[in-house]
Parts: C-alpha cells; structure tokens; sequence
C-alpha cells in the first residue's frame, strides 16, 4: 500500500462515520486551539518585548551607576563626575557615555503653566539606537541650539494631539534656583540686628565664669545664622528662563519598561538650568559645600555628579568584558541585555505553563482518538480480515490504522491551528479595545510565529499517532480466520 | 521432481479444541497439486473442504503435518513471507464472499490488487476489465448489498484473479449461480486453467466437479476417502 492508498483509505474511513469522525477531530481542534492561542499570547508577549528593546536600543546600552556600599566593602564607593564620563567612554566598546542630568523645569506652552522633568543630553546621545525612534521632526541639532524634544505623552497632557503640529513651535522653559548668593545676602542683613540684640542681653559674669555659657551662646549663634541662610536660599530664587523651539517629538516605551523623561534639553542649556544654582533640595547645597565646588563660574561646567551614566555600545562588541571594566574602575553595571536573558527566562516558564493547559487538553482528545480506532476495530474485524486474506501483512494493517488516527490529527490539528488563531485574533481585538479605552497605545500581543504553527502541528500529529498506535497495534494481531468466520 | 507439483500436504491436521471437546476439521490429509492442476475437493457439509482450503491458502494453520508450495513448508515462512505468499501468489475465493460491504464492486476488486504493488492507474483499469470479462461492467459502482448473491459471487471471483495469481482457491463460487452462469464460471475455469493457473475448487456439485477438474479429492469427517487424479479423460 502506498501512503496514497493509506491516505484514501483512511479518508474514505473517516468520511463514513462523519458524525463520529467530526467529534473525534473537534476533540483535537479544542486542544490545539487552546494551545495555539495560550502560546500566540506567550509568544505576543515575547515579540512585544523584542521589539522594544531593540527599538529603544537596549540591547546596546549600559547603565553604569554608584556601587552600592556592602558590607565589608571599606572603600567608598566611586562616584559618577564628568572624570567618569571620560573613563567610561574610554572603555573599548563604548561609543558613548552620556549622564543622566534630570531636574525638574516649569514650562509655559500656550497659556498653561506646568512642572515637568527635563534631562539634558549631548546632541551626539540623541544619535544612538535609544533615541533614533522619533515620532516626528528631528533630534536636537546641536549642544548649544535652542531647542527642546518632547514626549508624545506630554504634548497630549497639553491637548496637543497631533505631534507634526507642534515641531517649530516654541515653549518658555525656565527654573527658579536658590543661590549661595541669595542666601549670604540674606544672612547678612539680618546680621547686625541680632548682634545688637544678643549683646544686650549678655551676662558678662557668667561669660567669663561659665565655660557653658559661652559655648551655648556660640551655638545659638551659629544656629541662627544657618537657619537665616536656608531661609534666604530657598525663598529668595533666582529665575533661568529660556526660550527653545520644539524640534522633535519622541515617546518612550510602554508598560514603564524605561521611564522617559517629559522634556530633552541641549546640554548647554542643561548647564545654565542645573549649575547656575542649586534645586530646593538643600542637601544639594551641602553636597556642593564638601566638594569645593560651591561657586562655580558661570558657563562652566562645574563639577557635578550624576546619578546614572548611560554607555551606548558597539553591538559587535560583546558586553560582558565592557561590564567588568566598568566594575574594576568601581561602578556597578547594569545592561538590559542581561535583563532581557532573564526575561527570556522567564518566558521560556511562561511559555510551558501555557503550553501545559494545551497538552492536558490535547491528552484528553488523545483519549477520544484511542476510543474511536477501538471502537472502529472492532466494528472493521471482518474488513481487517478480508485484507490479510488478500496479503496485507501486520505493518500494513498498523499503517492503515496509524494512518487513520494521523489523518485525525493532521486535520485536527490544521483546523485547531486555524481555530486557535481566530480566537487569539477576537482576544486580541478585545484587548486592544481596551487598552484604547483605558489611554494606552494598542498593542497586538498575539503572535502566530511559524515555530509555533510548526509545533502546534507536530504535536498534534504526534499525539494522535500515539493514541493510534495500540489500536493499531491491536489491529494488526487480528488473527484473519476468526475474523473472517464472525459474522 | 517436486518441481511440477504446487501443492503437497502430509499428514495435515487441524483441530479445533472447545473446551473439553476437540473437533477434527482435518484430521490426517495426504494431497498433492501438481503446477496447472484443477483439483475439486467434495464431500458433505462440514467434512472440512473450507477448512482444508484455508490452510492451503495460508489464511490458518495446522496443528500438525506439513504443508508444502513449491517444496517450501508454509510454517517455515515468517508472518511477513507468509502474507507476501497470500498477496503475490494465491487468489481466495470465500464462500461467503467477504466483500467489504461499504466499497463499490470495482473498489472491492482493486483491494485484490492493494498489497502486490500494482500502481493505482493499473489497478483501476485491471479491475474494471476484469469485472467486465465477468459480466458485471455496468454494476462496478454498485455496493455489495446492491448485488445479488451471484453478482456478489462474482465480484469476489474477479477480485481473486485480479493479481493473476499462481493459484486460486475457490470456495463453493458456483454455490449461488445458476446453471448457465454456473457453466459460464466453469469454462473460465477450464480457460483459466488451461493458460497454467493451478485451481482448487471447494463444491457441492458433483457433476461439475467430474466435468471439470482434473482431480477430485473426497473429504468425509475430516479424511480423504476417495482421491481421483486425472478424471477428465
Ligand atoms: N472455529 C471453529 N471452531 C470449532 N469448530 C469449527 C471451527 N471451524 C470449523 N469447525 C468445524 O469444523 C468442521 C469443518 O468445517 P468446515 O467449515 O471446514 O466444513 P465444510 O466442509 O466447509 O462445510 P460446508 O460444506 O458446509 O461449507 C465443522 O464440523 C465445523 O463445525
Ligand atoms: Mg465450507
């Protein structure tokens, strides 16, 4: 017999009990459905996810940022200064290393007034994979231009809807800063007051007898004066205004995978925002008073730490040796390479935890295929003995039989195939819908990539091969004169 | 020597055990077939003609004695051999027809032709022509229960000969034919028979058996009683 002949035979078999047949076959279209539309759904996920973190770029970038002090750690932990960015980019393998300088700016656009947070960034970062995606115009084209990008999200917030319409347009973008200045003034004005006040109520005898005495007042004086200059620093601002145009509009990643900055900023006019004073956070200030760098120049970029640097990588280049030359030279690394590995991980767990639901159901269809061939063996003795009568050997009769539970499969499983991915498709509509409804972009995490048609296939078929192989089995013993004398 | 004689049982036995009871359906056969032979076997009902005819076929096997076609014992054959014997070389005819009542007759006489590795244009065409030489061209789509029992006789009749085999063994194909398609059957045979096929022929019908066939084996409980080679003169 030719697998043609198993073929027709085993078509003709099914064809003629259609009821029987379409329940046995329904069985496994179920089973491969839920298996097809459980992992189209891992798989969405997964393909989600690729795709983002290729179009942010992140497989060739490198978090670099303070090593957390551990114990037994003595050494303090290296901080991030612009001496680091030079070290950083150093580093073969690094194209470039650009820091996180985020402060928060006021921004008037039209009437409205709001508090946002800006980062400035180099012109040369906004080249890289992590920033090429634009939504629409161009990225800053210069470090000293007086433009500003914006994110999708926060022109909407602005009822601002389509994104072309607001390239060329300008927004005022300015900061109040308190300054060592402002606050040295301050102190001094109160100054004279309160040393006439203080010496009129001094008691000279106990200066000079009690050592406490003096020292407390001393004390009070010191505290006075700092709580006159805090006050002078943080009420009395200074106010950064500059006018830039909108040149480029981007929007960062979904799902918080990277939370995105409102506003990027040349980083010449990151530089006049962020040192030409101090934020309202006065441990700022006293950061700045233990590194000397208390009265920068104007202009110039004084020294300053970040809290992150960011390392744009030669994609050729593999990242483990970069990450431990950022170690040695005392820095933790984090690169999301290896956190996509993980992730991949994990959906590796997720992807069988699904596929498990699917394979207990397709067992179950198994069960239906194993009672189907029984039954259609017992109904077929005569047939089979016919067929031994006429030559057909043992593997010959298996084959019929196998080929029976195959067909089942093949079209239970092409048809579960097609199920399946109508019913990710109808799931996937819903929840598009409502992500819609709930403000967020779209986004189709159903997948039907062809390993998974291949798979779905495979198993189906295999399964039902296996179900069929005991009735098969039993088939193929049939012994031909006893069949042949049942009537 | 051996080489013109087809078929040779010895001391052949096949008992059928029920329980404490054994039933001797062939008990102690002694025949031999020569090559181009048309052998009848006769006897009363039950004397054990089918059985005999299916041990020959390869279908069942003995209980004891040896079984020989062209000087190899079928026992000796594996189960694999022994179906390549039933497909290549012997045509069966069953008493009961055995047509697979859900194929039309042209499809029941192609499954004479599913397992000698005839390739499905040839299969079609043979079946058909033999259907026709049997009379039965304009019925070849019908299914079996559409037939009557002579029709039906003859579909299995053509299935046999489909394969051309060596040998045809044929249970009782006259048993539901009339005279005249009876002797129609009959001078097949005899043409059959004359171009080499070597025939064994189960029947009631003496006269035809003595007409016929060349050599006439009389079974009675299971034993020969009468073996006449050569009857026609
Ligand atoms: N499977 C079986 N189990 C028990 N006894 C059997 C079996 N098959 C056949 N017999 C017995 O063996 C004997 C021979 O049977 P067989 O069918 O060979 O007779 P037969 O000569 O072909 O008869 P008929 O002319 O009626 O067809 C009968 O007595 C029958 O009852
Ligand atoms: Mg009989």
């Amino acid at each position: 017999m030719t697998f043609r002949d198993l073929v027709t035979v085993s078509l003709g078999n099914l064809w003629r009990m259609k009821l029987r047949s379409f329940l046995t076959i329904s069985g496994v279209v179920i089973a491969i459905a839920a298996f097809v539309s459980m992992l189209s759904f891992g798989a969405g996920n997964q393909k989600f996810i690729t795709e983002q973190y290729t179009r942010l770029g992140l497989f060739t970038t490198m978090q670099v940022s303070e090593r957390r002090a551990s114990d037994g750690d003595t050494t303090e932990p290296a901080v991030l200064d612009n001496e680091t960015l030079v070290l950083l980019s150093e580093i073969p393998g690094v194209n470039l290393a650009f820091p996180l300088d985020a402060f928060e700016v006021t921004v008037a656009f039209n009437d409205t007034v709001v508090t946002r947070e800006a980062q400035g960034l180099p012109a040369v970062a906004l080249s890289t994979g992590m920033f090429s995606q634009l939504e629409a115009g161009t990225a800053i084209s210069s470090d000293s231009a007086r433009q500003v990008m914006v994110d999708r999200d926060f022109l909407r917030g602005l009822g601002i809807d389509s994104v072309e319409s607001a390239i060329g347009r300008t927004m005022r973008v300015s900061v109040s800063q308190a300054r060592v200045d402002s606050g040295l003034a301050y102190l001094a004005q109160g100054v004279g007051d309160r040393v006439r006040e203080e010496f009129s109520r001094l008691d000279f005898d106990s200066l000079f007898d009690d050592e406490r005495y003096g020292r407390r007042l001393v004390y009070t004086g010191i505290n006075e004066a700092l709580k006159r200059f805090t006050t002078g620093f943080l009420q009395h601002r200074a106010l950064i205004e500059d006018t830039l145009e909108i040149c480029g509009v981007y929007h960062v990643g979904h799902g918080g995978m990277r939370r995105g900055r409102d506003l990027i900023i040349p980083t010449h006019s990151a530089i006049r925002f962020s040192t030409g004073g101090f934020t309202g956070d006065i441990t700022d200030f006293y950061a700045a008073l233990s590194s000397g760098s208390l009265f920068p120049e104007e202009g110039e970029i004084s020294y300053k730490t970040y809290p992150q640097i960011t390392l744009d990588l030669d994609p050729t280049v593999p990242f483990g040796p970069i990450k431990d030359s950022v170690e040695a030279l005392g820095y933790r690394a984090f690169s999301f390479a290896e956190e996509f590995e993980e992730i991949q991980q994990a959906f590796i767990y997720f992807n069988m935890a699904l596929a498990m639901v699917g394979l207990i159901a397709l067992v179950t269809a198994s069960l239906g295929i194993v009672n189907t061939m029984l039954m259609s063996i017992i109904e077929r003795r005569r047939e089979i003995g016919v067929l031994k009568s006429l030559g057909a050997d043992e593997s010959s009769i298996r084959w019929l039989f196998l080929a029976e539970s195959g067909v089942i499969g093949a079209l239970g499983s092409a048809s579960g195939i097609l199920f399946g991915w109508t019913i990710a498709r109808i799931a996937s509509a819903i929840a598009q819908a409502v992500m819609e409804s709930k403000g967020l972009d779209p986004v189709d995490i159903f997948a039907l990539p062809l390993w998974l048609v291949a798979i779905a296939f495979s198993f189906g078929l295999a399964v039902s091969l296996i179900a069929g192989y005991y009735p098969a089995a039993r088939a193929a013993r049939v012994d031909p004169m006893e069949a042949l004398r049942a009537e | 020597m051996t080489s013109d004689i087809t078929l040779r049982t010895i001391d052949i036995c096949r008992f059928y055990r029920r329980g404490p009871q054994t039933v001797k359906a062939v008990d102690g056969v002694d025949i031999e077939v020569k090559k181009g032979e048309f052998a009848a076997i006769v006897g009363s009902s039950g004397s054990g003609k089918s059985t005999l005819l299916a041990l020959l076929a390869g279908l069942d096997t003995p209980t004891s004695g040896v079984l020989e076609v062209d000087g190899i014992s079928l026992q000796s054959l594996s189960r694999k051999e022994l179906a390549a014997y039933r497909a290549n070389r012997v045509g069966v005819v069953f008493q009961s027809f055995n047509l697979i009542p859900h194929y039309t007759a042209l499809r029941n006489v192609e499954m004479g032709l599913y397992f000698n590795q005839t390739p499905y244009r040839e299969r079609r065409r043979i079946a058909g022509d033999m259907l026709d030489r049997l009379g039965l061209g304009d019925r070849i789509d019908h299914r079996p229960a559409d037939l009557s029992g002579g029709e039906q006789q003859r579909v299995a009749l053509a299935r046999a000969l489909a394969k051309q085999p060596d040998i045809l063994f044929a249970d009782e194909p006259t048993g539901n034919l009339d005279e005249e398609n009876s002797a129609q059957v009959a001078s097949l045979f005899d043409e059959l028979s004359g171009r080499g096929l070597t025939i064994v022929l189960v029947t009631h019908d003496m006269a035809l058996a003595r007409k016929h066939a060349h050599r006439l084996v009389r079974l009675s409980y299971g034993r020969v009683v009468t073996e006449t080679g050569e009857v026609q003169s």
